[in-house]
């Protein structure tokens, strides 16, 4: 395979990468100004559905279909940027707004010119306070040059977009958490139909796009649906972002083709497993989207073999590696920790079920474990996302779904956990024997009796 | 006409309402069990109870299509060739799940809950939950606070459904309820120094589908089981809300609404909610007084009314004219049966209508499609509800009834008048008014304008310490009959106490008097003969009325109003009958 030329990742190393001026030297706006000044807002669309660019944010539906769900007899669209990325272990979304926003810029101008939206609401991750004043100034600089604003070129579009900043909510990635959490309210998913590419935020038409997605969109319009296809595996086409974290020499986030093995993105890009040592299991996308064993490596990193081995789906593409070494009793209890606290709390299985969950794993990893637990685990998994429909939005999968997989891959280490982790027998101590025969403890001492005193 | 598939079976579907798959199933008495729909919110579907099988038939080949997934039944709309399923052994595991899940961090307190009885998810646990318990972490406990002066939330035992959040944001529009909190963390609470304070803030307790919010005025006083309801109709103002009223032992506990899409929809103030209390009032009138000497010395009612119909009798064979006055308060039964009697007697004799009470101003809510709203919306017809400022039941009735019999209606100030001018030998006042009549300066003109006077009244009032005899009348929940509202609605009100010691209902009075006694005088015959007599009320000629009521005379008819009365399945009667 030749040397693939990074696409989304082309100006990150280039100095001052976040002025106009850099980005304008190196090709940009161009695939704006043409699209603008020269093609029809559905000729765009038909460019991005002819590109079968899927999103990037988790789920992977085709981009171009979700523009075309807008009524066609809209009179107002909003176009709502994803950028809270809350993921475990994903960051592209930063560097691509840090590194290089007027890139997602001129991506929002084309979705907006897209979609018929002239307003645009960038929402970004509380914690992400760089991004933020980045993107804040990047608009202004483009805002200045024309590029924003009123009759943007000549053309007689208009488009203003508003950062907004996220409070540190997972929920609010969700597409329809994140409207609500954009009109003000409590960032709780609504129930869909009505989907929001007919009634979005503040009741209209709107239209949600990640940012990785939305900046694939000035290079298809460039350089042509046919090049974009030419990228990737069958059915994922185009350049990923991937982010490679954990137990490995170099934690990166590299720029390839859909479709690379996890055994290579370790390996050549992640520079191997750290200290020498063998991955025991990889996260392949973001903690929500299972585990894979480290016998399952080869599998392809794309929206459909991913499925193969078990897992949810691509997620964001967050690798996570863990060693030889790791507990996986720690993974999971790490895993349900983290959806028993951002479960927003709506539906009854997520809200009930993700805390359930967590309480029990804090018991088996603390030495109370059954092996009976290991059952009503798996049971309340299925039953709470892994059987679709059961809650609103996608989180109650999310938190299943790393159960399965793990109870499915590596069952016997949580059985010899909980057989070899048991605190030992409770024993009576002196003061409580004395309390049961009504005795008054002979427990000499001015302080506190000292419990367990032998 | 259209059908929907439920269970393998065809059943139709009704025309020009639209429906979701409960609603429809619901008709056909086929439950899908749910917490936190409710047919005037916006539907959320969070509790995720209502969950069943979806598809559609093909209208073409027949042919059934599943989506393969569950859906919850609140979402769903009930179209011509919707399939669903609520018996599927996936539901049922479903369902099972859902109600372990609801119990995972509930106290299970049921012995001290007052919702015990008519609670959702006693109901649901008993009908399609699991007898064994395998949640063994510790409970997560959220503390018991107040969100008002006259509500009470036990967190512990909410399951977040929501509706109560709902109802302050879309119906009242004042949002004082709303969620905190993440998770199993989340929770319902208000403001700070904002507490639920909205003329219709009661109703958060009755759609609270557990024990969470609790009615303080109501709390420990009773178990549900022990309570008989009556159907009933609100007093305390001319909007005529279809209530339950609630009594054990001899005294009203509570009153709750009834449905009743064609006045108050699901709701009732808390003005009226309250009310109830003045049936319980120790001070009531308990005897019948006649006054000797100055002094009023309490008799049988016997004696009383023996003395009334001597007295007017004798006004009349002296060709002295009576002046009846009837409040607003009697029921148009007893309207008719009083105004036939003083009619009778000598047919110069006029009846007029009793004092109006009114308090300040009409207040209305109007929830929309869009305020405070988040959620599917297209289930919900919007209805407003007015608490009118008219405190009184039934001034379109009486004066029905006066009309019938006079020509027009004589109103109070003008019957003052004629009384002072010394036109009549007798008045007879019947007020029973839920507050007392206490003014004390017409009273008098009526005492000094008149040689007899005649007090009906279940308050001790200024006019009772002057009248020569005062006769102990029922109580709002002491008499049945009709009332017509303030859109000329004509609802039947069942009695919920019995008389109390020393008075009796003032059908019975009235037919005393009318020398109808000793067989027994119902409001259904009543207002059979007077529908037969006064056209206005025709429409109710069987003696029976519709279950919303019916409109008489020539009142405008509003807006066809969609979706039949509703009840949560949980607060259905179980408990003691009369």
């Amino acid at each position: 395979m030749a040397e693939f030329e990074p696409v989304l990742s082309r100006n990150w190393n280039v100095p001052d990468s976040h002025t106009l001026k850099v980005y304008e030297s190196r090709g940009g706006y161009q695939s704006a100004r043409k699209a603008l000044t020269t093609l029809d807002p559905d000729k765009v669309v038909q460019i991005v559905k002819d590109s079968e660019l899927r999103g990037r944010g988790g789920a992977g539906f085709p981009c171009g279909m979700k523009w075309s769900f807008l009524p066609k007899d809209r009179k107002e669209t909003f176009m709502c940027i994803n950028a809270d990325e809350s993921e475990p272990s994903t960051f592209n979304n930063r560097i691509l707004m840090e590194r290089d926003p007027h890139q997602l810029i001129e991506g929002i101008m084309l979705g907006c010119f897209a979609t018929k939206a002239s307003t645009a609401y960038l929402y970004v991750r509380f914690e992400y306070i760089n991004a933020y004043r980045i993107l804040e100034r990047a608009i202004a600089e483009a805002k200045a040059a024309g590029l924003l604003g009123k009759n943007i070129l000549g053309s007689g579009f208009d488009l203003e977009i508003y950062v907004h900043r996220g409070a540190g909510a997972y929920i609010c990635g969700e597409e329809t958490g994140l409207i609500e959490s954009l009109e003000g309210k409590r960032g709780w998913p609504r129930i869909k139909p009505p989907f929001p590419a007919i009634e979005g935020a503040f009741r209209k038409p709107t239209v949600v796009n990640n940012v990785e997605t939305l900046c694939c969109v000035p290079h298809i319009l460039e350089r042509g649906a046919d090049w974009f296809k030419s990228i990737g595996t069958p059915k994922s086409y185009g350049p990923k972002l991937y982010c490679i974290s954990g137990h490995v020499n170099k934690q990166v986030c590299v720029e390839l083709p859909l479709g690379i093995t996890a055994r290579e993105l370790i390996d050549v890009h992640g520079g191997g497993v750290w200290k020498g040592r063998k991955a025991k299991a990889v996260v392949p996308g973001g903690i929500s989207m299972g585990i894979l064993s480290g016998n399952e490596l080869d599998t392809k990193l794309d929206f459909e073999d991913i499925r193969k081995p078990g897992c949810l789906g691509l997620g964001t593409a967050a690798v996570t590696v863990m060693d030889d070494q790791t507990s996986m009793v720690d993974y999971l209890y790490n895993t349900a920790r983290f959806f028993a606290h951002e479960s927003c709390g709506q539906c009854t299985p997520c809200r009930e079920g993700c805390a359930w969950i967590y309480k029990t794993m804090k018991r088996i990893k603390g030495g109370g474990g059954r092996i009976v637990d290991l059952d009503v685990m798996l049971q309340l998994a299925n039953n709470m996302g892994i059987m679709p429909g059961t809650t609103i939005c996608g989180l109650a999968d999310g938190a299943a779904w790393p159960i399965k997989n793990a109870m499915a891959k590596f069952r016997p280490e949580f059985e010899e956990y909980i057989k070899t982790h048991q605190s030992g027998p409770k024993q009576i101590t002196e003061l409580q024997e004395a309390i049961f025969q009504g005795k008054t403890p002979a427990i000499s001492g001015p302080s506190l009796p000292v419990l367990n005193a032998k | 006409m259209a059908s929907i598939i439920i269970n393998g079976q065809e059943l139709a579907l009704p025309e020009g309402e639209k429906l979701n798959a409960i609603q429809a199933a619901k008709r056909h008495g086929i439950e899908i069990p749910y917490y936190c729909w409710h047919p005037a919110l916006s539907v959320v579907a969070n509790c995720r109870m209502c969950e069943i099988e979806v598809g559609s038939k093909d209208p073409k080949t027949g042919e059934i299509k599943m989506i393969p997934k569950l859906v919850p039944g609140c979402q769903t709309p009930a179209k011509d060739g919707t399939v669903i399923v609520t018996d599927s052994p996936k539901v049922k595991e479903h369902q099972r799940l859902i109600m372990e899940l609801l119990l995972a961090n509930h106290p299970l307190d049921c012995p001290v809950c007052d919702q015990a009885g008519e609670c959702g998810l006693q109901d649901y646990s008993y009908e399609y939950g699991q007898a064994n318990h395998r949640f063994v972490e510790e409970r997560t406990i959220k503390p018991k606070k107040d969100v008002s002066d006259l509500i009470q939330l036990n967190q512990d035992r909410c399951i977040m459904c929501t509706r109560c959040v709902r109802f302050t944001r879309e119906i009242t529009q004042t949002g004082e309820l709303q969620v905190r909190q993440r998770g199993h963390h989340a929770e319902i609470d208000v403001f700070f120094d904002e507490p639920v304070d909205n003329p219709l803030a009661g109703n958060v307790v009755d759609i609270c589908p557990v024990g969470a919010l609790l009615d303080k005025d109501f709390l420990h006083t009773q178990r549900v089981w022990f309570l008989a309801k009556h159907d009933s109709i609100c007093t305390r103002c001319s909007t005529g809300c279809n209530i339950s009223a609630e009594e054990n032992k001899g005294q009203l506990w509570r009153f709750k609404p009834r449905a009743n899409p064609l006045v108050n929809d699901f709701w009732i103030c808390d003005e009226g909610r309250y009310s109830y209390i003045h049936a319980n009032d120790q001070h009531l009138l308990s005897s019948a007084y006649l006054k000797s000497g100055g002094n009023h010395t309490a008799v049988g009612v016997d004696a009383a009314l023996k003395s009334v119909s001597q007295t007017l009798s004798l006004v009349a064979s002296d060709g002295g004219k009576t002046i009846a006055i009837l409040s607003p308060f009697l029921t148009v039964e007893e309207a008719y049966l009083f105004a036939s009697y003083i009619k009778g007697l000598n047919s110069e004799n006029v009846v007029a209508l009793g004092p109006v009470p009114v308090e300040g101003e009409d207040k209305t809510i109007k929830p929309d499609m869009v305020n405070g709203r988040s959620g599917d919306t297209s289930f919900i017809v919007p209805r407003p509800f007015t608490i009118h400022a008219e405190k009184c039941p039934n001034r379109k009735g009486v004066s029905a009834v006066l009309e019938h019999f006079e020509g027009e209606v004589i109103d109070f100030a003008a019957a003052v008048a004629r009384v002072e001018s010394g036109e009549f030998a007798a008045v007879y006042l019947a007020s029973d008014s839920i507050d007392p009549w206490d003014d004390e300066p017409i009273a008098k003109k009526l005492r000094a304008g008149a040689k007899h006077l005649f007090v009906q009244d279940v308050n001790v009032t200024p006019i009772a310490h002057i009248a020569d005899v005062v006769i102990a009348g029922a109580t709002f929940a002491e008499k049945a009959g009709c009332y017509v509202n303030a859109d000329g609605r004509l609802q039947y009100s069942e009695a919920a106490l019995p008389p109390r010691d020393g008075s009796l209902p003032d059908l019975d009075i009235f037919a005393i008097l009318l020398g109808r006694m000793p067989a027994p005088v119902s409001s259904r015959d009543v207002l059979k003969e007077l529908a037969s007599v006064i056209p206005a009320f025709a429409v109710a000629a069987s003696g029976k009325l519709p279950e919303f009521g019916v409109l008489i005379g020539d009142a405008e008819t509003p807006a066809a109003a969609v979706g039949a009365g509703f009840q949560d399945a949980w607060t259905q009667h179980r408990g003691a009958q009369l």
